[in-house]
């Protein structure tokens, strides 16, 4: 489960999941969903695989967050599908998405940057809770 | 979280401004000052930014107070509308979160010699001709392109290059804060991923806040300042706010992530991770500064080609050239920077690192970085306010080098919140709303405008007014805009 919410200047992203793997999807899935207005839209039509390097779980956060955004301000990629391992010494991924394409695709925020401000990942009863804000 | 009220001490000590004693937070090294009037300390207490005026208040060797404006909202990390002054002979830092990721964020205004009954049966047709002329809108790139190495050439020395290929004139640059060219900049520094998203973007508006706007004097409050400045009522000018688009993004970006392991390194601790900061004299923050530097050039230069493609749109639609139209800069200010400055600390003169972040460089009368022209009165200050209200010329005074580090305030500061007001514009059509106001707006997107509605912003009237109180900067003319165009 995610959702956006509010920060005075900016935007927050916030998603539960009951395992960390599936908390780095659904985080990866709210960013694009404050990005584009019907993520829906968006195919899964070109395969990257992603390996990023990182011991502390809330950097790895940012750092996953700021993979995929730094995607799209480079090649305009933004993605639909994610398969994410994440593991004591870092995370592999799986991403599936497409260019960008403003016939198809409705532009919901320009997200210029991630955050370390209040980033957090928590234990949230069974499952894990995180929080990021983003800049836009 | 967002909207949890600070309740801490808020102590007034005069003249428009609050403290927060260093007993608040344990940490803190100087006590918080904020300048607000009673009826914004209402608006200021509504979250949490006096909290992150607390917090900035912990940085090594940060001097006197850790100092907000009467525009603060809530950032990340610190609050917009702060200013922290550091001496590196103290271990004072350097802090990327307190410049902000717009490095070089900034205003520049243009006159004309144009008055309202020449452009207002023109209006649509400007506004049109600016809109698909300057680029905006998010990721947008422009017409100016250049390769990696000219990129950097531009960082080295910021709008004189693009003025020597034939784009605006050598006086820009005299009435450009820093002359347009930060020394010491050192675009080496600049990793390979920021000269590539800012190769193209060099000339863009970009989106958020970004705009650039045709506004007219409604009022005029010093009349020497003004005159001094070449402005009267009536007369048509423009305002640019745009800052250094990607490249500045990840200039900070890359030293956020070069900063994580320097608190453990340098022995200090923060109680947010965006703090992120390094000793100003270490190996981690020189090169954020040699950084930093080169991407605030590469901002004077974005508003150096963002002025010259809106003197050639109102070349084309009236029918004159820029220079018969009278555009002269009157000046181009950062409110998103850190400077390295003299500085009179406890009666003695050190230089220390002024964070400006939403905050605005306001030398008085004499000061030997205000250009020539205005030597005698002050440096021009240039505070937009929203696109429905109005904006505002001040000029800097004494006080603000006795209280503030030569600093005042940058703009109106949000009230809303952008999720708040894209809720609130759900079903208006605000260009409408904004039409029957007498402003033409034009932006990229829906939603722009929506977030940007002047309902989202404090009356900037009620900040000038604080600032004008508190010497810490003086009124000088007031616009109201005509029309605008935005991301």
């Amino acid at each position: 489960m995610h959702e956006l919410f509010e920060h005075t200047a900016d935007l927050g992203l916030r998603a539960t999941a009951p395992d960390l793997d599936a908390l780095f999807v659904e985080m990866a899935e709210c960013l694009v969903s404050a990005m584009v207005e019907d993520p829906a839209t968006v195919q899964p039509l070109e395969e990257t695989r992603i390996e990023l390097a990182g011991t502390d779980r809330e950097f790895l956060l940012f750092d996953w967050l700021k993979e995929l955004l730094s995607r799209f301000d480079t090649d305009r990629a933004v993605f639909a599908s994610f398969e994410v391992q994440v593991s004591e010494s870092g995370l592999t991924a799986t991403v599936r998405g497409e260019p960008f394409d403003s016939e198809r695709h409705t532009f919901a925020h320009e997200v210029k940057a991630i955050t370390y401000h209040e980033l957090k990942i928590v234990r949230d009863g069974d499952g894990w809770l995180a929080e990021v804000i983003v800049d836009i | 979280m967002a909207k949890e009220a600070f309740s801490g001490p808020l102590e007034h000590i005069g003249c428009c401004c609050h403290r927060i004693p260093t007993s608040y937070k344990p940490g803190m090294r100087v006590p918080g000052h904020i300048y607000a009037n009673d009826k914004l300390m209402e608006a200021i207490r509504k979250d949490q930014a006096p909290d992150q005026v607390a917090n900035v208040a912990m940085l090594p060797g940060i001097q006197v107070a850790s100092i907000a404006m009467p525009d603060i909202h809530w950032g990340y990390g610190f609050c917009i509308g702060g200013v922290c002054a550091t001496d590196p002979e103290e271990g004072g830092v350097i802090s990327p979160g307190g410049v902000g990721y717009d490095i070089n964020c900034g205003v520049r205004f243009i006159k004309t010699n144009l008055y309202l009954d020449d452009v207002k049966h023109h209006m649509r047709e400007l506004v049109k001709a600016l809109f698909h002329t300057v680029p905006s809108g998010a990721g947008r790139t422009g017409k100016y392109k250049y390769n990696a190495v000219d990129t950097r050439r531009l960082m080295a020395e910021g709008p004189r290059f693009v003025i020597d290929r034939g784009l605006g004139v050598a006086r820009d640059l005299d009435h450009t804060e820093a002359n347009g060219k930060i020394d010491d900049a050192d675009p080496s520094q600049v990793s390979d991923h920021a000269v590539k998203r800012g190769a193209e973007q060099c000339g863009t508006l970009g989106s958020g806040n970004h705009f650039l706007e045709v506004q007219v004097v409604d009022s005029v409050f010093d009349a020497d300042v003004a005159k001094a400045f070449g402005l009267e009522l009536n007369q048509v000018c423009v305002m640019i706010h745009s800052g250094s688009r990607g490249l500045g993004y990840q200039v900070c970006d890359d030293a956020l992530a070069a900063f994580r392991n320097c608190p453990a390194k340098y022995g200090f601790e923060l109680p947010d991770r965006q703090l992120a900061c390094a000793p100003a004299d270490s190996p981690e923050g020189r090169k954020y500064i040699a950084a930093m530097r080169s991407a605030a050039n590469y901002g004077f230069c974005n508003r150096q080609l963002l002025m010259h493609q809106a003197r050639e749109v109102f070349a084309e639609v009236f029918g004159r050239s820029w220079e018969d139209l009278g555009m002269e800069q009157l000046y181009d200010v950062a409110h998103n920077i850190a400077k390295f400055e003299e500085h009179t600390v406890e009666g003695k003169k050190k230089k220390v690192w002024v964070h400006r972040k939403g905050a605005t460089r306001a030398f008085p009368a004499g000061h030997p970085e205000v250009p020539d022209a205005f030597r005698a009165v002050g440096q021009p200050v240039i505070i937009p306010g929203d696109m429905g209200r109005a904006s505002w010329i001040l000029v800097g005074s004494q006080g603000a080098m006795d209280k503030t580090f030569g600093t005042t305030c940058h703009g109106a500061g949000r009230a809303m919140s952008r999720t708040a007001a894209l809720k609130d514009g759900v079903g208006r059509r605000i260009d409408k709303e904004l039409e029957h106001k007498g402003v033409i707006a034009m932006a990229s997107s829906r939603n722009g405008l929506a977030e940007e509605q002047p309902k989202a912003y404090k009356n900037v009237d009620d900040v000038v007014e604080v600032v004008h109180e508190a010497d810490l900067s003086r009124r000088v003319a007031r616009m109201r805009p005509l029309g605008v165009i935005k991301g």
